[in-house]
């Protein structure tokens, strides 16, 4: 299998932050293999990775959020066929409720790991994910 | 040289927590390869094990420190022949010295981990990336310093 460009990798963490952002319409599933593990901000245990994307494909289905993600550098660790991405991210959400009040949300010291690996066809997935806040979100909801 | 296997990795996750609650420095450290990128439990941000080391033996190695660990089912993803990922639960419980000299306690119940492991020319196996974390806000209780 060919080996992983961390280029490539960079391409596909960009793909996943404009899917959590409502700014590309392309699947969130997709871009994970079938057996793939997380760890969710607020998960207490690692889970299947579809479990934790119905939960997510819920919230980026609520068209009443405005949604941004601001990335910092990118790590890559490629070995072979497999590459560990790492980077910090800052993650703001805004919604209007019924009443008019506008309640938002910030993650400012987001941590993500995610690992990609290509599947039989070549395409990187991921396989594994883990985000975290180094402190609490802040908000008012 | 064989694959790596499900069984190593478990162990391996094993041994790790008993290198690091008994504060074996040299044998803790020897787990990691210098450059692997580690996010502590409340890092912003991602730094080589060699500067977590630093960090570490002066939090949680000293006699005034104390860490347990306990931990919850392990996931064990083998990537390939010299590669996996193992992410489990975990309990941790730590006194650690902050770097302003101060005490504190610090429990977090719902701590989780991802640890990607890489199987060395020897066939050893060391810490490319380490991502510690808790799925609630943890709240430190100052200690008294004696």
């Amino acid at each position: 299998m060919e080996a992983v460009v961390p280029d490539q990798v960079r391409q596909e963490v960009r793909k996943f932050w404009d899917i959590m952002s409502g700014k590309s319409g392309e699947k969130l599933a997709d871009l994970y293999s079938p057996s793939a593990i997380v760890i969710t901000g607020k998960g207490r245990q690692p889970e299947p990775a579809n479990q934790a994307l119905a939960r997510r494909a819920q919230q980026l289905g609520d068209t009443t959020q405005d949604v941004s993600a601001e990335l910092g550098e990118l790590e890559v660790q490629v070995v072979g066929d497999v590459a560990v991405v790492s980077y910090t991210y800052q993650f703001h959400t805004a919604r209007t409720i019924t009443d008019g009040t506008l309640r938002q949300r910030h993650t400012l010291y987001g941590r993500a790991t995610q690992v990609f690996q290509r599947d039989p066809q070549g395409r990187l997935r991921i396989v594994h994910e883990h985000l975290s806040a180094a402190a609490s979100p802040k908000g008012d909801n | 040289m064989s694959p790596i296997t499900d069984g190593q990795i478990r162990a391996e996750v094993q041994e790790f927590w008993r290198s690091f609650t008994a504060k074996e420095k040299a044998d803790f450290e020897r787990r990691y390869l210098p450059t692997a990128v580690c996010f502590s439990a409340d890092g912003r941000r991602a730094e080589p094990a060699r500067l977590m080391w630093v960090r570490r033996e002066r939090e949680f190695f000293g006699p005034k420190s104390a860490v347990s660990a306990k931990l919850g089912a392990i996931h064990v993803q083998l990537l390939r022949a010299d590669l996996a990922v193992a992410s489990y639960p975990f309990h941790f419980a730590v006194i650690r010295i902050l770097p302003n000299g101060k005490r504190v306690k610090v429990d977090v119940p719902f701590a989780r981990t991802t640890q990607v492991f890489h199987q060395d020319p020897e066939g050893g196996l060391v810490i490319i990336h380490e991502h510690l974390s808790s799925g609630e806000p943890v709240n430190p209780t100052e200690m008294p310093s004696e």
